[in-house]
C-alpha cells in the first residue's frame, strides 16, 4: 500500500508537475506516430478483411497462387437495369451508354483493360448459316436500332458463359465486371465509375424507382475496400460524438463542467498515447484497430466516474477537496487497479488468437487500458487540485439531487436483493438454463456487404443484381488430379495394336520402343510423348504408299497425347458438369462457368448449333479441337481462366448469389458430399479459392479464436480475483456477473437470430472487461464495508448508497453514451453501439440484484471471521492448478504446436502432481492451525 | 512466269527511283505496295514449315508447328493459302484454307480430323487469333496496302518508317500502326499498334531475315502482347519458292485428304 499511497500524495502535490509529464508524454507518443505515419507515406491504413489471415496462411497462398495461375481478378460489379423499356437495357440508346462506359472502365488507372467482360469486349462464336461458323466480338458497336440490339440479346442468351452473368435471364439487365489489379483500388474505380454512369445519363439504383437506366456497383471488393473507407470516416463522427454524449451525461450527475471534462481529457490523452504508439511501433490501422477509440473511451472513463463519484459524494461530507480527493483514490485505488488489469488480461488474450489484426488489437487495447489507469490514477487527483474551491461550492448543494434521483430506487433494490435472495438466485440460474438453450442457437455467418445497412447503395445493387443475375460472388473451385497418371507400357500397346500390326517390322521396332521408353518415362504424358515424336519421323520418312497406315497410327497416338491431359478426358469433363449440376441444386450458386461449359459451347457451335449438340464430345482429341477453336477468337487467354495450358488443372468459376459465410459453406459441403457419393472417373483434389471463400476461413479462424481467448482470458480474470481476494469463493463469486452477461448477450444473439459475425466476436472480449468491472468494484468494496459494520446486511445497505450509484452513474453514462453508434450507417457500429449498452445494463443489473442475493446466501461462508489462505484449501489450490494448466494446454492447442499428444499426457501428469502437492501444502502445520483442526491424523 | 514477272517489276521501280535521282524519296503509296510484295508474294508459290512458340505472360509456353503452303494468283493480287497442322499432336491433321481476295471478303475453311468437319468461317474479323497464339490471322495472309492511309513519318536509319490509319475504323482494334520498312530489301521489319488512347499495346518484329532463292526471307518473327505480356516466336524452315504447288491442292477436297506430298 506504500506505492498506493505514494502515488496519491505525488498527484495531489505535484499537480503541476504531473500534469505536464502526461502532456509530454502524450505529445510523445504522437510526435513518435506522426513520424513513422509520414516516413510511410501515410500508408497506415490497412481495410483489407483478407489480411484478418496472415499472408503466409495456406488458404492466402492458395487463394493469390490460384488467381495468378488462371489470371483472374478482383472484380467490380456494374450492372444496368432497366424496367422501363420492352426490351430492358437491350436497346440501342441503353447499350451505346454500356460501351461509353465499358471504354471509360478500361481506361482507368488500377483497372485490367484486357480482362473487362462487357458486351463490347467478349467473343462470339456461333453458326452463321450452314457449315459456316462465325468468330465475332458480340457487340463491336452499338447497334443501329432495335432489331440490332435484340440481336445482341439473342445472341448473348445463347452463349452459355455469357447468359446469367453478362446478362440476366430476363434479359433486362446486363453486368459489367470491371477486374482491379489490387482490392484497394476499388473503392476510388467504383467512384469514378459511379461518377462517369451519371454523366451518361444514369441513376443510381435506389430499389423503388422503376424508370429509365439504373445502374449500381456492388461486389466483395468494392464492399470490402469501401468498408474501410466509410469505417474510417465514421470513426471520426462517432467517436467525438459519443464522446459529447458521455460530456454531457456527466454533466447532468455531476453539474460542474472543469469536473467533468477531466475524464474526457484522460480518455482523449489515452487515445491519443495508444494510436501514437500503435502507428509509431510501424502497425497498420486495421479494421479492428480503427474500433480502438471507441473501445478505450468508455473503458477510461468508467475508472474516472469511479473518482468522480467518490470524491463528488465524499466532498459533501469532508468539504476539503484535498482531503476528499485522497479519501476516494485510497479507496478506489485498488478495485481500479483490479478492474484495469482484468480488463488488461480481457484484451491480452486476444494476443493469442492466429488473427495478426486482433492480435495488434488487442494488445494496443490492453495497453491503451493501463494508459488510462495510469493517467486515471495521477492526471485526475492533480487535477481536481486546480478547481479553485469557490468554483466547487455549488457543487456539493447541487449534489444532492442528482444523487436523489437514483438513491430511492436504488436503496429499493438492494433491499430486494438481500430480502429475497433465493428468488433471485431461482431466477439467475433460470436465465442461464434458457440463456444456454439461446447460445446452442447462434447461428456463426458473416457477410461483408451486409456490414452495409440495407439502405446503402452497395447493398441495394446487390439485392437488385442477385435477384437478376447467377451472382455477384464469386467462388473457384480447383480441381487437381491427386497424382500424374503412371505409365502404362502395356495398355498403350494394346490400344495402339490395331493400326501397329499393318506395319509389319515397324510393329516390332513400336513395341520395343515402347517397353524401353516406359523404363525412363515417369508419367504416361512423357511415355505417349516420346512414343509419339518416334512415330511421327518414322512416318515423315516413310514411303507414300505406307502414309495412310502411318496416318492411322498418328490419329491414334492423337487420342493418346490428348487424353494425358486430364482435362481433355471427355469422362473428366463429363464429371466436372455433374459436379455443377450438384451444386446448382438451389438458387445458391446461381450458375458455373468451367472448362467443361466451354467445350460443350464449342462443340455446340462447331457442329449444329442446336441443343443437342450441347455436350462434351466423345473422344479427348475432338475436346483438343474445341479448345483450339476456343483460342481463335479475340482473347485467346481467355481460356487459361477455365484450365492451365498444360490442361492439367481446372478452374470452376462458380457465381453465388449470397456472400453469407454460411452459404458459402453450403455450396462446399454440397461439392463434397457430390465427391463422396460420386468418386470420379480418377481421383481428383478440389480446394476453393476466391473471395467468397476466404472469407468463411477467416471467419472460422475468428469464431474459434474469439472463443478460445475468451475462455483464456476467464481463466486468466479469475486467477487474478482469487489472487485479488484470496479466496477461492470469492473469485468465483466475481466471475458470476460477467458470466451472467456473457452468457445473456450470447443468447440475445442466439434467440434474435442475429448473425454472430466479426464485430459481435470483437465485443466478447469487450464484454468480459468491462462486466467484471463492477463486480470488482462491489466485492472489494463491500469487504471493506464488512470489515467495518461487522455484518453483511449492514454493509449491504450502505452498498446500495454511494457504490450503487456510482455504478449506475456508469451504466447510464456509457450505455446512452453510445447511442450515436445506432444511428451510424455501418452495421458492426449498430451493433457496438448496442450491445456496449446491453452489456452495460445486464452486468450492473447483475451486480447490483445477483451479487447482493448471493452473499446474502452464502454470507457464513464469506464472512467467515478469518477466511483461510488459498494454498490452505485443497480444493482451491487444486483448482487454480487445474484452471492454470488448462489454460496453457489451450492456449498450446490454439498453436497447434502440439496436438493433444504426448505433451498433453505430460501434462496431465503435472497436474497429478500437482494435486500432490496441493494435497501436501494444505496439510502443512500452519494450515492446520490456522483452520484450527486438531493436529495429527495423517502425516 | 510470275516470279520473273515479279522480278521485273522490282527491277523497274528501282530503275524508276533511280531515274528520279537518289534524293527523291519514293511515296509512302509506293512503299507500302512493295514492301506488301516483299513480305507475302515473294515467288509464284511457296512452302514453309513453321514452329511456334507462345509464351504466356506467366512464362508458360505452348508450340504449334504447322506447313504453310501458298499459291499467288495474281501478282500482289489474290492468293491461295493452305495451312496443316503438325503439332500439338492432338490437334494433328487440322488444317485452314485460305483464299484471300483484294477489295472484297477472303474466303476461308476449317477442317478438324476428329470432329470430321469442314466449316466455312464467316466473312468478318480477320484480327482474330492464329490458333491461340500472338499473331493474327491478318498477320498470316497480310493485310490490304489498300485498307489504310499511309503516311511515310521519315527515315530512320535503314529505314522508312509509315504511318498506317485505317480507313474503316470499325472493325479493327488498333487506330493506327507504325511500320519500319527497310530501304534496301523493302522487308516490313517492325510494327507498332496504337489503341485508341493513343497507347502501343503490341508490336510484330522480324528477327531475323535471310535470302532464300533470291527472295529476302523473314525466317524468325515475333509478335508481342504488350497488354499481357505475352509472345509468340515463329521460326520457318524448309523455306522454299516456286515449288509448283498445283492449284487443286487448294481446294475444300484436300483438306480431308492432306496433300502429303507438298507437306514434306
Amino acid at each position: 500500500m506504500g506505492l498506493q499511497a505514494g502515488i496519491i500524495r505525488f498527484s495531489v502535490d505535484h499537480p503541476r508537475l504531473v500534469v505536464a509529464l502526461t502532456l509530454a508524454a502524450a505529445a510523445g507518443c504522437a510526435a513518435l506516430g506522426v513520424t513513422t505515419g509520414a516516413r510511410s507515406g501515410w500508408e497506415i491504413v490497412d481495410t483489407d478483411p483478407e489480411n484478418m489471415l496472415a499472408p503466409t496462411e495456406e488458404v492466402r497462398r492458395f487463394h493469390d497462387g490460384t488467381k495468378e495461375e488462371f489470371s483472374l481478378h478482383d472484380m467490380i460489379v456494374v450492372g444496368v437495369v432497366n424496367e422501363e423499356d420492352p426490351d430492358g437495357v437491350f436497346n440501342p440508346a441503353t447499350l451505346s451508354r454500356v460501351l461509353r462506359l465499358t471504354e471509360f472502365a478500361k481506361g482507368l488507372d488500377g483497372v485490367i483493360p484486357g480482362d473487362v467482360i462487357a458486351p463490347s469486349e467478349v467473343d462470339n462464336i456461333e453458326q452463321a448459316g450452314p457449315g459456316v461458323l462465325r468468330f465475332e466480338r458480340l457487340m463491336a458497336e452499338p447497334p443501329a436500332d432495335r432489331e440490332g440490339a435484340r440481336e445482341v440479346r439473342r445472341k448473348a442468351r445463347n452463349h452459355p458463359m455469357l447468359d446469367g452473368t453478362l446478362l440476366s435471364e430476363d434479359g433486362k439487365a446486363l453486368c459489367l465486371y470491371v477486374p482491379i489489379r489490387e482490392k484497394r483500388f476499388s473503392h476510388r474505380v467504383a467512384g469514378l465509375l459511379r461518377a462517369e454512369a451519371a454523366r451518361l445519363g444514369m441513376r443510381e439504383m435506389d430499389g423503388r424507382r422503376t424508370d429509365g437506366d439504373a445502374f449500381g456497383i456492388t461486389g466483395l471488393p468494392v464492399a470490402e475496400d469501401t468498408f474501410g473507407v466509410e469505417m474510417f470516416r465514421q470513426m471520426a463522427v462517432s467517436a467525438p460524438l459519443a464522446m459529447a454524449v458521455i460530456l454531457l451525461l456527466m454533466l447532468l450527475f455531476f453539474r460542474k463542467f472543469v469536473l467533468v471534462l477531466s475524464p474526457m481529457i484522460v480518455a482523449a490523452l489515452a487515445v491519443v498515447c495508444t494510436m501514437g504508439l500503435l502507428v509509431g511501433l510501424g502497425h497498420t490501422v486495421h479494421i479492428m484497430s480503427s474500433m480502438i477509440p471507441i473501445f478505450l473511451m468508455p473503458i477510461s472513463v468508467v475508472d474516472s466516474v469511479h473518482i468522480l463519484s467518490g470524491f463528488f459524494e465524499r466532498y459533501r461530507r469532508i468539504g476539503d477537496p484535498r482531503a476528499a480527493v485522497i479519501s476516494a483514490m485510497e479507496e478506489l485505488f485498488t478495485p481500479m487497479l483490479y478492474t484495469s488489469l482484468t480488463t488488461f488480461a480481457g484484451f491480452a488474450s486476444l494476443a493469442l488468437t492466429p488473427i495478426p489484426p486482433v492480435q495488434t488489437y488487442g494488445v494496443f487495447v490492453g495497453a491503451g487500458v493501463m494508459i488510462a489507469w495510469a493517467l486515471t490514477v495521477t492526471f485526475i487527483p492533480a487535477y481536481t487540485t486546480f478547481i479553485p474551491k469557490r468554483r466547487l461550492d455549488a457543487f456539493g448543494a447541487g449534489a444532492g439531487e442528482g444523487a436523489g434521483i437514483m438513491a430511492a430506487p436504488l436503496a429499493a433494490l438492494g433491499r430486494f436483493a438481500v430480502g429475497r435472495s433465493r428468488m433471485i438466485i431461482a431466477a439467475t440460474v433460470a436465465v442461464i438454463a434458457v440463456s444456454a438453450w439461446g447460445i446452442s442457437r447462434i447461428r456463426v455467418n458473416d457477410n461483408p456487404t451486409k456490414w452495409f445497412v440495407p439502405s446503402h447503395p452497395i447493398r441495394v445493387a446487390d439485392r437488385v443484381l442477385n435477384e437478376h443475375f447467377a451472382g455477384t460472388y464469386m467462388a473457384y473451385l480447383v480441381l487437381d488430379p491427386a497424382s500424374p497418371a503412371a505409365p502404362d507400357p502395356d495398355g498403350l500397346a494394346a490400344r495402339l495394336a490395331p493400326a501397329a500390326a499393318p506395319l509389319g517390322a515397324a510393329a516390332g521396332e513400336l513395341g520395343a520402343l515402347i517397353r524401353e521408353r516406359a523404363a525412363s518415362a515417369r508419367t504416361e504424358a512423357e511415355l505417349v510423348a516420346a512414343v509419339d515424336d518416334w512415330c511421327a519421323d518414322r512416318a515423315a520418312e516413310a514411303p507414300d504408299e505406307e502414309a495412310p497406315r502411318w496416318e492411322a497410327l498418328l490419329g491414334l497416338l492423337s487420342e493418346e497425347r490428348a487424353r494425358a491431359d486430364l482435362f481433355k478426358r471427355p469422362e473428366v469433363l463429363r464429371y466436372m458438369e455433374g459436379l455443377e449440376r450438384a451444386v446448382a441444386w438451389d438458387r445458391l450458386v446461381g450458375k458455373s462457368n468451367s472448362a467443361a461449359t466451354l467445350v460443350a459451347h464449342v462443340h455446340r457451335e462447331l457442329r449444329s448449333g442446336t441443343a443437342a449438340d450441347f455436350r462434351i464430345p466423345d473422344t479427348a482429341r475432338m475436346v483438343a479441337e474445341c479448345y483450339i477453336q476456343a483460342q481463335s477468337g479475340h482473347d485467346p487467354e481467355d481460356l487459361w481462366k477455365l484450365v492451365t495450358p498444360g490442361y492439367g488443372r481446372a478452374n470452376v468459376w462458380m457465381q453465388l448469389r449470397s456472400g453469407d459465410n454460411r452459404d458459402m459453406e453450403a455450396v462446399a459441403r454440397a461439392v463434397e458430399r457430390h465427391m463422396a457419393g460420386a468418386p470420379p472417373p480418377l481421383p481428383l483434389i478440389s480446394r476453393w479459392a476466391g473471395l467468397t471463400w476466404v472469407n468463411v476461413v477467416w471467419q472460422d479462424r475468428m469464431v474459434s479464436g474469439m472463443l478460445g481467448s475468451l475462455l483464456g482470458s476467464f481463466l486468466v480474470v479469475f486467477l487474478m480475483m482469487a489472487f485479488l481476494f484470496r479466496s477461492f469463493l470469492w473469485g468465483i463469486l466475481c466471475m458470476v456477473p460477467l458470466s451472467v452477461t456473457i452468457t445473456f448477450i450470447y443468447a440475445l444473439i442466439g434467440i434474435s437470430g442475429k448473425d454472430y459475425d466479426m464485430p459481435v466476436a470483437v465485443l466478447s472480449s469487450l464484454t468480459l472487461g468491462l462486466s467484471v468491472d463492477f463486480a470488482i468494484h462491489y466485492l472489494q468494496r463491500a469487504r471493506e464495508c464488512v470489515a467495518r459494520t461487522g455484518e453483511w446486511r449492514a454493509a449491504a445497505m450502505e452498498m446500495a448508497g454511494e457504490p450503487a450509484r456510482a455504478i449506475s452513474r456508469n451504466v447510464i453514462v456509457i450505455a446512452v453514451g453510445f447511442t450515436p453508434l445506432l444511428l451510424a450507417p455501418l452495421v458492426p457500429y449498430r451493433t457496438v453501439g448496442f450491445f456496449m449498452a446491453a452489456i452495460m445494463v445486464v452486468s450492473g443489473a447483475g451486480t447490483l440484484v445477483i451479487l447482493p442475493a448471493l452473499m446474502t446466501a452464502l454470507r457464513r461462508r464469506l464472512f467467515a471471521p478469518r477466511a483461510p489462505a488459498a494454498a490452505c484449501s485443497c480444493a482451491a489450490c487444486l483448482a487454480v492448478g487445474l484452471a492454470a494448466t488448462a489454460g496453457t494446454a489451450f492456449v498450446l492447442h490454439q498453436y497447434r504446436l502440439t496436438g493433444w499428444g504426448g505433451t498433453t499426457l505430460a501434462a496431465g501428469g503435472l497436474v497429478v502432481g500437482a494435486m500432490l502437492a496441493c494435497n501436501r501444502l494444505a496439510r502443512r502445520r500452519a494450515c492446520l492451525e490456522e483452520l484450527g483442526k486438531p493436529e495429527g491424523g495423517s502425516k | 512466269m510470275m516470279r520473273t514477272a515479279a522480278a521485273a517489276l522490282c527491277i523497274l521501280a528501282a530503275s524508276a527511283a533511280g531515274a528520279r535521282g537518289e534524293e527523291k524519296a519514293p511515296t509512302a503509296e509506293e512503299i507500302v505496295n512493295r514492301a506488301n510484295l516483299v513480305a507475302y508474294y515473294a515467288g509464284a508459290d511457296g512452302r514453309a514449315q513453321v514452329e511456334m512458340t507462345i509464351t504466356d505472360g506467366r512464362g508458360r509456353t505452348r508450340e504449334r508447328r504447322m506447313t504453310i503452303l501458298r499459291r499467288n494468283v495474281a501478282e500482289g493480287g489474290d492468293q491461295k493459302f493452305y495451312v496443316h497442322f503438325q503439332r500439338p499432336a492432338d490437334v494433328r491433321g487440322m488444317a485452314y484454307l485460305v483464299w484471300k481476295h483484294v477489295g472484297r471478303d477472303d474466303d476461308r475453311w476449317l477442317y478438324q480430323p476428329a470432329l470430321d468437319l469442314v466449316k466455312r468461317i464467316a466473312a468478318g474479323d480477320k484480327r482474330t487469333s492464329f490458333v491461340g497464339s500472338d499473331f493474327l490471322y491478318e498477320d498470316v495472309s497480310g493485310r490490304g496496302p489498300e485498307e489504310d492511309v499511309h503516311e511515310l513519318l521519315r527515315t530512320e536509319g535503314e529505314a522508312y518508317v509509315i504511318r498506317s490509319t485505317p480507313r474503316e475504323p470499325r472493325g479493327v482494334e488498333f487506330a493506327r500502326y507504325d511500320v519500319w520498312i527497310d530501304r534496301a530489301t523493302f522487308m516490313p521489319m517492325r510494327a507498332e499498334y496504337f489503341d485508341r488512347a493513343g497507347k502501343k499495346y503490341r508490336v510484330v518484329e522480324a528477327l531475323e531475315v535471310r535470302e532464300i532463292g533470291g527472295h529476302p526471307t523473314v525466317v524468325r518473327s515475333k509478335a508481342n502482347n504488350l497488354e499481357s505480356g505475352g509472345h509468340t516466336v515463329s521460326v520457318f524452315s524448309d523455306v522454299a519458292y516456286g515449288v509448283g504447288l498445283p492449284d487443286d491442292i487448294f481446294t475444300e477436297r484436300y483438306l480431308r485428304r492432306a496433300p502429303t506430298k507438298w507437306l514434306k
